[in-house]
């Protein structure tokens, strides 16, 4: 598993969607909520690779059990990250008052 | 028939068994250190929170947001470093599986290099986007961006000294089980880092730049 090619592919696959969501945030190529879907979507490809290709987290029977840890954190990051995030764009909706001169909410 | 299809006999199991059976210490240490990384993972997790709940307008206040002081490709170069990097010192992983003292160190040393001009071009970002008034303690939004930034250099700062101590370790030791396995428990500390990056060049640099 853990050949020069595989950690090859890793590297032009990751570097290939990293130069791709570059390309289009600079030159604004699509529309605001479609380039944000484009680079989300570049980057968890360019994750996925990575974690197959150099972390080798599959399911042989050597790699197995660090599968299973990741697939067990990968909700504890989406919980931590979401939900935080969800209780303050709540209470920014209800509390934050209009300050004159002050960007307004997005 | 394989082994995980034996049911389980009390008396001959190892978890209970009164000796000590003996097991293959580096893949034991390696999971062991794999917890650490998901751990690692946790930390960047909270400040990717602080950072999402700190990266609305507002939280910049009047100061500067990430779209007039973010560089994309000059950021796009340092993504580059830190792949490259990455990619050297899998090179020297494979060296080590053919036994070659020679391919590992020189992959060392091209990781080194290859992370140093990561950290080089980060430092000098962060003097540019101070020298323009972009510094941590202007807003809520700008402590946030620096805090996730800076913490994942730090963490490539650790990793480039953790290089040099293994250098000098192979050069001492060799290939010993302690230095094998903390050499594969550098990889994949290293190898995280990357995944790391991509979070934060896509969701702070990139995203941070267009909106």
């Amino acid at each position: 598993m853990a050949t020069n090619r595989n950690y090859i592919t890793g590297f032009v696959v990751s570097s290939l969607l990293m130069l791709a969501a570059t390309i289009l945030v600079d030159g604004h190529i699509l529309p605001s909520f479609g380039l944000l879907l484009a680079i989300i979507g570049c980057a968890g490809i360019a994750i996925i690779a990575q974690v197959y290709f150099l972390l080798h987290i599959d399911i042989s029977e050597h790699n197995i059990w660090n599968t299973v840890a990741l697939v067990m954190f990968i909700p504890l990051f989406i919980i931590t990250i979401g939900l935080t995030w969800w209780m303050f764009s709540q209470l920014y909706m209800r509390t934050m008052p209009m300050i004159p001169g002050m960007p307004g909410m997005h | 028939m394989h082994a995980q299809d034996k049911v389980v006999d009390p008396n001959e199991v190892v978890l209970w068994s009164d000796d000590y059976e003996g097991h293959d210490v580096i893949s034991t240490r390696t999971f062991g250190f794999w917890m650490y990384v998901l751990s690692d993972g946790m930390l960047f997790a909270t400040l990717f929170a602080a950072y999402g709940v700190l990266s609305y307008s507002h939280s910049y206040y009047t100061g500067p947001t990430p779209a007039q002081f973010v560089a994309p490709w000059y950021t796009f170069i340092q993504t580059m470093a830190l792949f490259l990097s990455v990619l050297a010192y899998g090179f020297a992983m494979t060296a080590l599986k053919s036994g070659s003292k020679a391919g590992v160190v020189n992959g060392i040393i091209a990781s080194i290099l290859l992370g140093g001009v990561f950290l080089g071009l980060n430092i000098h970002d962060v003097l540019r986007m101070i020298s323009i008034g972009v510094t941590p303690e202007t807003s809520g939004g700008l402590s946030a961006f620096y805090a996730l930034t800076q913490v994942h250099a730090a963490h490539i700062f650790i990793g480039l000294i953790w290089m040099l101590v293994m250098l000098y370790q192979i050069m001492r030791q060799g290939f010993t089980e302690d230095t094998v396995g903390r050499l594969i428990s550098l990889r994949m500390f290293w190898q995280f880092q990357a995944v790391m990056w991509v979070f934060i060049y896509i969701f702070v640099y990139l995203w941070g730049y267009m909106s």
